[in-house]
């Protein structure tokens, strides 16, 4: 029998405030995922996931660390799954996307910080995730002003490795990061004891296309006018995606994709006919952040597409699995991650660009940009990406939210009187 | 007469337990859903995974686990568990 409590009195957790957490969960799945009718059977997997997800995962992690494998956890697309891989590493997600860690996060970061960085510092110092007590190093990155403080903050007491993301995409900005890679797996090889080879790189490269390729399978399934899955599990696929075994997440993906595929031939959609189709684009979702997506498809329409971290950026683009020494696969890895379009660039058209071609090839009626709360980055560039939808002729509506439940009446409002809009 | 508001949650000692049930279930055609266990009815049990049985399917539920010595923890009714704009996220 697993013994949870046990393993979390082991990590050092906060059993108590943890309790806390296991309360308000089950009702937010309830709500959220299981209110929904004709689900995909295949959603079981991740139903099971979100069940156990401060157990069943975990305790994967502290066999395998048991069996002397490293687990790194990381905060951002930007960072390389490869190179953690190639060295017999473990990657698991760290974002909270919980306002119960808010406030923990507040006792050392100003409350202008965005809730995202406020939840994951938080999750880390009240002890209330076990993914912040398994993780060996941190991993983060300077996409961020409210990251790069957080940083220094957890890592007074983890091991943390930061990698200098350049802000801009010329020549020299993607060699910059090849050769930031290269560092970062020197560092991965001196903590987990294990040389990364072209072999193993090789096939870690392949490991983590092969999700992405799965991931990407899914999604292509919401483009169709049939649509046989809802935003709301898209994105919990997509969100537990970042914790899970990327084999395994592959096989689960490609599960559900297989599913989808028979769902649109038999003519088996979520929604009635007509239904709006939004695309949602802006700053990240992390799990259990799943407000904006609820409301929207509580409220007539129906979520098709992100274009967020925790969606598009995540798996578009796949690395160049040809490369035969290190040098020209770090500069392949490099290649692919710096096409990734993040407000953090400057200027930063490729995701203007790429919300248009999403708008068309998932026939989206109408766009939401939803920026969190003191994401100054992506709050600013919403004035170019409605510009650019605008001129497209495709409705657009911008809103800033963050994780408490106090704006989700007005959100309600403003979506719903959007989606009517919409319906004309 | 079938209660559309109460649901059965059936509860474990551990998930490969809820699993086995589960396939059990389906392979009887009953129908279930894998639900994070609601706390308050979940006592000191570890395991977050229950089966979510509807009340149209109880009957049939029980029948199956009765009849083919299905193993589970306990099995709590619960009325009004899930509503989809109540808007109480995590």
């Amino acid at each position: 029998m697993a013994n949870y409590v046990e393993m979390w009195k082991d990590l050092g957790m906060d059993l108590e405030n943890h309790d806390l957490l296991c309360q308000v969960l089950p009702t937010a799945v309830g709500d959220v995922f299981l209110t929904q009718e004709n689900r995909p059977n295949a959603m079981d997997f991740w139903d099971l996931v979100i069940s156990e997800v401060h157990g069943i995962r975990p305790a994967e992690l502290i066999e395998a660390q048991k069996q002397g494998r490293k687990v790194f956890g990381t905060f951002c697309v930007y960072v390389p799954d490869e190179v953690v891989v190639a060295a017999n590493g473990i990657v698991t997600g760290l974002c909270g996307g919980s306002q119960f860690w808010v406030p923990d996060g507040e006792t050392v970061l100003p409350k202008a910080t965005c809730p995202l960085v406020k939840a994951s510092v938080g999750a880390r110092l009240g002890k209330t995730c076990p993914f912040f007590r398994i993780a060996d190093m941190y991993v983060g990155e300077t996409t961020c002003d409210g990251k790069k403080k957080a940083y220094e903050i957890l890592g007074e007491d983890v091991p943390m490795y930061i990698m200098d993301l350049p802000q801009m995409k010329r020549p020299k900005d993607i060699v910059k990061w090849k050769e930031e890679i290269a560092d970062f797996a020197k560092k991965v090889e001196e903590f987990t004891g294990n040389e990364i080879t072209v072999e193993k790189l090789n096939e870690a490269i392949h490991i983590i296309n092969e999700r992405r390729k799965a991931m990407a399978r899914v999604y292509e399934c919401r483009k169709s006018e049939c649509l046989p899955i809802s935003g709301r599990d898209a994105l919990l696929m997509t969100q537990i995606s970042f914790f899970d075994d990327p084999v395994r997440c592959a096989q689960m993906c490609n599960r559900l994709a297989d599913e989808l595929e028979q769902r649109i031939k038999d003519g088996v959609s979520v929604v009635p006919a007509g239904t709006k189709r939004i695309l949602v684009t802006g700053t990240p979702l992390a799990v259990p952040n799943w407000k904006l997506h609820n409301i929207i498809e509580t409220s007539g329409g129906a979520v098709v597409c992100e274009e967020m971290c925790t969606g598009t950026r995540y798996f578009t683009n796949l690395v160049d699995e040809t490369k035969t020494t290190l040098d020209e696969q770090f500069m392949a890895l490099s290649e692919r991650y710096m096409k990734t379009n993040c407000a953090c660039f400057t200027p930063n058209t490729g995701r203007i660009e790429d919300i248009l071609e999403l708008v068309k090839e998932y026939k989206v009626d109408g766009v939401i940009d939803c920026s969190l709360k003191f994401c100054c980055l992506y709050d600013t560039e919403k004035r170019s990406v409605s510009m650019a939808l605008k001129e497209a002729g495709v409705p657009v509506l911008s809103l800033e939210t963050d994780y408490a439940d106090t704006d989700a009446e007005q959100l309600r409002t403003r979506i719903g009187a959007f989606i009517e809009m919409l319906n004309g | 007469m079938v209660n559309p508001d109460l649901r059965w949650y059936i509860l474990f000692a551990n998930y490969e337990q809820g699993l086995a049930l589960r396939d059990l279930l389906l392979k009887f055609d009953v129908k279930n859903r894998i639900a994070p266990a609601p706390r308050a009815i979940q006592g000191e049990l570890s395991c977050g995974m229950s089966l979510l049985i509807e009340d149209a399917d109880i009957e049939s539920a029980l029948t199956c686990i009765v009849q083919n010595r299905g193993e589970y923890h306990s099995i709590v009714p619960l009325a009004g568990q899930m509503r989809s704009h109540r808007d109480k996220y995590c």
